[in-house]
């Protein structure tokens, strides 16, 4: 039996990838959670400049519902700046994946470009950050766009391109099919949902920036059925990687039984000790696979297809 | 129906203002009235508080009692201005309690140093000391640049004239207490007193650098206890890592913000570098 898994041509030591933009702001948070025994990190996503993002508040968690609200605004140090975090990542064998975003075709060519002399595990594409005024939403909405922009990039590097699709359009899988078109090698889906939350007694949007995205448990079923939709539209035309409210290791089960490769968790790791859920969730993941007589992910992913 | 609130560390609860006290020259003392007393806030916690409209910080809890909660803030930036500018019975919100605490250690001697709104932790962790009452000695060291600048000057002179603990303030210009940084007398109170003792520390971290390297020297400094919470921070609840420290990957707002001296030994950026709002490294 093994956890390995396999996304496109990438081997990757267990299903459990860190999402975009949680604990990943520095080379040594991303190994810290690397070390702990998730399978690969995801980088906070890096654009061709520094960004200060959004006024505070940017991020608060809804307890209630177990889940988060951010507009943090891609707050980052600029590729420049984070190229050298990036080398310490590879130089101790951490899988990386790095985020990058870019305001046009032109910003994204030269984030990616920078950064390719590295061996880079692979670039994930944040076409879908809701939470800027320009960059992301607009590019992430609009096929023809994603398209170029996955065009231009592929003729760029030799890592493999991850695309993050926005559950925020009419038909998540024309973007899809755009991005394919375009020559990605696997789909991430989903990014938050538009969201936004008001204090009743100050009459204020808490958000500095005042609209947000969500995260966390409340947006499980909808990336479930996302990726439920793009497995049966594409098959295995186009590995999948599941996001969005993965919490429990049942979670990881329920997303790759949709169709997804691999998942992303992010908004559950918001804790005091995160390596002790990423160690319960994997070792669950193994007892449950011994149990069910499951040799290795491969052969569940899609199961739920039926 | 109401729901039981049993903690403030989701979106804001809002909190009224119900009192504003001038502390020293550009820091007030805020006492903002809670929904609920929530057990258990500890010194060197901290609260993210929301101005309406405006911006969301970090700050050091120095007291909650009876639903009150006891703020002192210095004037920086557009943010703690606003705060400022509000009136009593207006609303502010707050997250928390966020991070780790001192944790004062028994039989040892207490040496608190602080400077600026550094005070604001240290202030709850005296009432702390004093509440254990085991007769431990609680020393207190306070530096600013002048009079006009020290924070609780009332309050800590007042303990130390009924004995409750031992006052050593001083000033960068001589205008009150000795001239010179609390440091001297720091060291002062550890070459003559051999007992097994214990710095803790909040305050700007060059100073608390300073502070470290001095306690290094001495074999009687069992632990060195210091804050990082004068540090940018974003979410408070470690999720975010936009205050991370190298290269450990500890987050300052949930794996510290008080660190001890084995930690403080392994933060590499620690009196050195901090991360901007950007994530870029900066010398300090």
């Amino acid at each position: 039996m093994s956890l390995e898994t396999i996304v496109g041509n990438i081997k990757i030591r267990n299903p459990l990838i860190l999402a975009s933009g949680v604990l990943g702001s520095s080379y040594s948070v991303l190994q810290r959670i690397y070390e702990a025994g998730i399978g690969a990190v995801v980088t906070k996503s890096v654009g061709p400049v520094s960004r200060e993002g959004n006024p505070n508040p940017s991020i608060f968690a809804l307890k209630d519902i177990n889940g988060a609200i951010n507009s943090i605004g891609l707050a980052n140090p600029g590729y420049k700046h984070f190229r050298d975090e990036i080398k310490i990542l590879l130089e101790n064998n951490v899988q990386t994946i790095v985020s990058i975003f870019g305001g046009d075709v032109e910003e994204f060519n030269e984030v990616l470009v920078g950064l390719s002399d590295l061996s880079i595990t692979a670039f994930e594409l944040n076409l879908s950050c809701p939470n800027t005024e320009k960059e992301g939403m607009v590019l992430g909405t609009d096929p023809q766009i994603v398209r170029r922009i996955v065009e231009n990039l592929r003729k760029k590097t030799e890592s493999p391109i991850w695309v993050k699709l926005t559950p925020n359009v009419t038909d998540i899988l024309e973007i899809a099919d755009a991005a394919i078109k375009g020559g990605c090698d696997a789909l991430v889906a989903i990014n938050t949902l538009k969201a936004m939350v008001i204090d009743i007694y100050s009459r204020h949007p808490i958000l500095g920036f005042k609209r947000g995205g969500l995260s966390g448990s409340p947006i499980k079923p909808v990336g479930i059925r996302n990726i439920f939709d793009l497995y049966e539209q594409f098959g295995e035309k186009i590995p999948l990687v599941g996001v969005g409210g993965i919490a429990k290791w049942e979670d990881v089960f329920e997303y790759i039984l949709a169709g997804a490769s691999a998942v992303q968790i992010g908004t559950a790791l918001g804790i005091a000790h995160p390596e002790n859920k990423i160690r319960h969730i994997k070792n669950n993941i193994q007892k449950f696979m011994k149990n069910e007589g499951i040799e290795k992910i491969a052969n569940i992913i899609g199961g739920a297809h039926r | 129906m109401s729901k039981k609130i049993t903690s403030f560390d989701s979106q804001p609860t809002m909190g009224k203002i119900i009192r504003i006290e001038d502390e020293c020259e550009d820091t007030k003392n805020f006492f903002v009235e809670m929904p609920k007393k929530i057990e258990g806030v500890k010194a060197g916690q901290f609260v993210m508080l929301w101005i309406p409209g405006v911006d969301e910080y970090p700050i050091g809890v120095a007291g909650f009692k009876d639903e009150v909660l006891e703020l002192g803030i210095a004037k920086m930036g557009a943010g703690t201005e606003a705060l400022f500018s509000k009136q009593i019975g207006e609303r502010v919100g707050i997250r928390g309690f966020y991070g780790k605490p001192y944790k004062p250690l028994e039989n040892v001697n207490h040496l608190l140093l602080g400077g600026g709104f550094g005070m604001t932790p240290l202030k709850l962790l005296i009432n702390t000391l004093k509440s254990r009452n085991r007769g431990d000695k609680i020393h207190v060291f306070e530096g600013a640049r002048t009079k006009n600048k020290l924070m609780y000057l009332d309050f800590l002179q007042n303990l130390h004239d009924k004995e409750e603990i031992k006052f050593h303030v001083c000033t960068d210009d001589g205008s009150w207490g000795y001239k010179g940084f609390p440091t001297i007398a720091l060291e002062e109170v550890l070459q003559e007193d051999s007992r097994q003792s214990v710095i803790y520390v909040a305050g700007p971290e060059r100073m608390m650098k300073v502070v470290f390297e001095i306690g290094k020297k001495y074999p009687n400094v069992k632990d060195m206890q210091m804050s990082l919470a004068d540090r940018y921070m974003r979410c408070g609840f470690g999720l975010c890592s936009a205050c991370t420290v190298d290269p450990t990957g500890w987050r300052i707002c949930i794996d510290g913000p008080v660190f001890n001296k084995e930690q403080l030994e392994q933060i590499t950026d620690f009196g050195e570098y901090i991360r901007l709002a950007t994530g870029e490294k900066k010398r300090i």
